[in-house]
Parts: C-alpha cells; sequence; structure tokens
C-alpha cells in the first residue's frame, strides 16, 4: 500500500527533523520538550517500519537524501532560535496531521470495518501530532520572524519530498 | 512494428508497477491482458491471417487471439456473449504454455513445442499463432511458473518453522538452500536454457523478465527473514541477484555429477555476501570508534589550550 509508504517518510522525516533540533537546541530550555516529541516520533516510526515489513512495500531510493535532508532542516531552523525550531515543527506536524486526517477519510470511505485497528492506531497518531503542533504553538512559533514565509517553504519542501518518494 | 510493442510494453509495465511486490508471479501477463482490454487501439497485427484459419476446438464465438503483447480488435459480433465455462484467455494460454514445456526439451523454446503442447490439448496447431514465433512467452511462463512453485515451497518451510515442526535456519543456509531449490528446477530444461536467457535478453523482454527476477528476489528475502526498511533493502536484493545470476550462469557451463561444482560455487559465493556485511558493519563501527577518538583528543586538547572555559 503506497500509503504506508508514505506515512513511513513522513515518520522518517519527521525523526531526522527531531536530531537535527535537538543536535542544536539540546541543551537549552526546549530541550526536553522536544525530547519528549521525539521520543513519541521514534515510536510511531517504530508502527510504520513494522506495517512496510507486513505489507512487504518497498521503501524509496530516495531515503539517505531524506536521513540527511531532515536532519538539516531540523538543525536549520534550531539555529533560527528556539522560535524557529518551533515553527518548523509547527509546520511539519500540520502537514502530518493533514496527512493522517486524508488517510482516515480514505480508509472510513472504503471500509472502517476491515481497518479497524489500522484506524485506531492513525487517529491516535494524529492525536500525537496535533499535540506536537500545539505545543508548538505554545511555544510562540508563531513569533518567528517570516513565520508564513518559513512555514509555506518547509511545508513545499515535504510535499515535493513525498511527491518524488512516492514515485521513485 | 516490434518498437510499437516495445513502448506499449514500457507503458504496460509502468502500469502494472505498483509499490508492493507481494503481487502475483504472473503479473506481468495479466497486467499486458487487463491494459489491452481497456486499450483503444485496433491496430491489425501482419500475422492474424495466420491464425484466423480456423478455431475448431475453442468455444463456438472464440475469436482467434492475437499475441498477448499487442493489440487486438475489439470483440464484436458476438455481442459479448460469453458462456459460464467459457476460460478467459489467459487461462487457455496458461494451459497451452503449460502443455507445451514437456516439449521443449526436445523442441527448444520454440513455435514447435507450444504447437505440440497445444496438440496434445485437442487443440489446433495454429494455436501457436498466438504466440511470438521466439518462444518468449513460453519462457517467461515457464520462470513465472518456477517462481510460483519457489513461493509455495518456502512458505510450507515457513508455516512448518513456525508451527516448530522445524529448525529455523541461518541465513546463509536458508539463501543457499532457496537459491539451489530454484535453480534445480532448471535441470529438465537445462540443454535448451542457454537459449532462452539469450531470448530473455531481447529488449522485448527485459521488463517481463527484470519484474519476475525482482520479485523472485523479494520472496526469497521476506521468507529469510528480511525486516529492513532503509537501504539494506536495496543492498541485500542487489547481492542476492548477482549470487543468482552468476550461480545460474556457472550452472550452464556445470558438467559436474548432479552439479556440485555449481553448489559448491553457490554456496561460496553465499559465505563473501556474509563476509562482506560482517565486514562492512566492522568498518562501520571501527569508524565510529575511531571519530569518537579523535573528538576525545580533541576535547583534550582544548581543555589543555585552556580553551574549553564555560563563560
Amino acid at each position: 500500500k503506497p500509503q504506508v509508504h508514505t506515512a513511513f517518510i513522513r515518520g522518517v522525516g519527521a525523526n531526522r527533523i527531531y536530531a537535527g533540533q535537538m543536535a542544536v537546541l539540546g541543551r537549552s530550555s526546549v530541550g526536553p520538550i522536544i525530547q519528549q516529541m521525539w521520543n513519541q516520533e521514534k515510536d510511531h516510526l517504530k508502527k510504520f517500519s513494522e506495517l512496510m515489513v507486513a505489507y512487504r512495500v518497498r521503501p524509496t531510493v530516495l531515503l539517505p537524501f531524506w536521513n540527511v535532508a531532515g536532519f538539516v532542516l531540523g538543525a536549520g531552523s534550531a539555529l533560527l532560535g528556539k522560535k524557529g525550531a518551533m515553527a518548523c515543527t509547527v509546520a511539519v506536524e500540520e502537514s502530518i496531521s493533514e496527512h493522517y486526517n486524508n488517510q482516515i477519510r480514505t480508509l472510513v470511505e472504503e471500509d472502517p470495518e476491515i481497518y479497524k485497528e489500522l484506524l485506531q492506531v492513525i487517529k491516535q497518531f494524529r492525536d500525537d501530532e496535533r499535540e506536537h503542533h500545539d505545543i508548538g504553538i505554545e511555544h510562540d512559533a508563531e513569533a518567528t520572524p517570516a513565520y508564513s514565509v518559513l512555514k509555506t517553504a518547509i511545508q513545499l519542501g515535504c510535499k515535493a519530498a513525498i511527491f518524488l518518494s512516492e514515485r521513485i | 512494428m516490434a518498437a510499437a510493442g516495445g513502448l506499449r510494453r514500457g507503458r504496460l509495465w509502468r502500469g502494472a508497477r505498483v509499490r508492493c511486490q507481494h503481487c502475483p508471479p504472473l503479473r506481468a501477463l495479466q497486467a499486458s491482458t487487463v491494459l489491452r482490454r481497456v486499450s483503444d487501439e485496433h491496430k491489425k497485427e501482419p500475422f492474424t491471417s495466420s491464425s484466423q484459419q480456423h478455431f475448431d476446438s475453442p468455444p463456438a464465438g472464440h475469436q482467434p487471439e492475437q499475441e498477448p503483447q499487442g493489440p487486438r480488435p475489439s470483440y464484436t459480433g458476438q455481442g459479448g456473449q460469453e458462456s459460464e465455462d467459457y476460460e478467459s484467455e489467459e487461462q487457455l494460454q496458461h494451459r497451452i504454455l503449460t502443455a507445451a514445456l514437456e516439449f521443449v526439451p526436445e523442441h527448444g523454446w520454440t513455435a514447435e513445442a507450444i504447437a505440440e503442447g497445444a496438440k496434445t490439448l485437442g487443440l489446433s496447431v495454429a494455436a501457436a499463432g498466438m504466440f511470438h514465433s521466439d518462444g518468449s512467452e513460453l519462457i517467461l511462463h515457464f520462470v513465472s511458473e518456477c517462481n510460483a512453485k519457489l513461493s509455495k515451497q518456502l512458505e510450507k518451510e515457513q508455516k512448518l518453522v513456525q508451527l516448530g515442526e522445524a529448525e529455523k535456519k541461518p541465513i546463509d543456509e536458508f539463501l543457499r538452500d532457496a537459491v539451489e531449490a530454484r535453480l534445480r528446477m532448471l535441470i529438465p530444461y537445462i540443454e535448451k536454457w542457454p537459449q532462452a536467457l539469450s531470448i530473455l535478453l531481447l529488449p522485448r523482454n527485459i521488463p517481463s523478465g527484470l519484474t519476475l527476477l525482482t520479485s523472485m528476489i523479494d520472496d526469497i528475502w521476506h521468507y529469510a527473514g528480511d525486516q529492513s526498511t532503509d537501504f539494506n533493502w536495496y543492498t541485500r536484493r542487489a547481492v542476492l541477484t548477482g549470487i543468482y545470476n552468476t550461480t545460474e550462469l556457472v550452472m550452464m557451463q556445470d558438467s559436474s555429477p548432479d552439479f556440485e561444482d555449481t553448489w559448491r560455487f553457490l554456496e561460496n559465493r553465499v559465505a563473501d555476501a556474509m563476509t562482506m556485511s560482517n565486514t562492512a558493519s566492522q568498518v562501520q563501527s571501527t569508524g565510529e570508534a575511531v571519530v569518537q577518538g579523535l573528538m576525545g583528543a580533541a576535547v583534550t586538547i582544548k581543555n589543555l589550550a585552556g580553551l574549553n572555559q564555560r563563560r
């Protein structure tokens, strides 16, 4: 299922972004919060990896690139300061939540019964991501200079990455 | 003609390609049939005339077929009436090709073998006109049948392990056994297999051949318990593909009793691959250790030079 693959790539990306942010801001005041969000992402990623194996999905060839790019994005946004890191988190989490919502809608349309367990998992993850998003907002993400520009740029980048991953 | 066929093939291959590899091995042939059904093209192939001669045995109203990869005229005139027990075109082709395999050692991968196979089914020899004259479909059919057999065998073995009735094999033994089992299926046809390999390398056949090969290798790794979701996924499959192909070639020239030399070659290659992966992880951990050592040295120097003071 291509959806499992997309979710997996997003998980990998989020994981690497938090890793990057921790590398820069790990010892700052927001460190523990980022660490907590990162731990949740690691759990999500583990679940997606299991699904990838269960459905025998081929991971994209571009995976090593996304590993590096995610880290760079996380570190880069963190270098812009705590607010920058939070802005990046908000942008990414927003697009992830949207993606989960779409998936939930698709699965419910197709057959809620068959996918009950999967739906539960995705709903849980979506709530987690929304929580991350709200944490980001709480921490003054919106006060970042050029917030909307940054957010749009990051979301476009994510969309492009997913687009390529689905094809290669 | 061949170019157009090639283009069509490219399109059908892309259309049939999905992320999930766990698809039936006959995907290539089936996909071509599906795509043909929705295709609007109505070009006529040159040997339509020969296959249109007569078709006594198939159910009444059945139009003579053209090659599976080419376009065909739509089923008109019959009003789309098909009886319940009317077998589909793929099933018919499947039966003919399976019957034809028996004659391959004698006639090679040719239209003659297909004609003989059709005869045993009680069909006219003109049925061979359904297929390419170089036996491509016969070879692809054979390969996908072998892959299916391998999958079933691996699945059975896996069930035995799950039920606790068999020991789980170590990876190198598993890979060795799987490749050996698959290659042994070639033994009855080994005389004519080099011919088949060269036909599989025709540009027309490369997409299907490649798809069949990759799905077989993916199957073997799946049953071997591969759980990687990173780039290892690719390296493992590439390595196994290399092992399989080289062993197959060695087998072509092997004249030892029961192909002992081939199996020994296989064992060595698999062992090489295992060492390589061990070496790779050793190199990686050595590299990490070296980096950490350097970082430690850097911090020490900074401390000595008084550069590490907290402000």
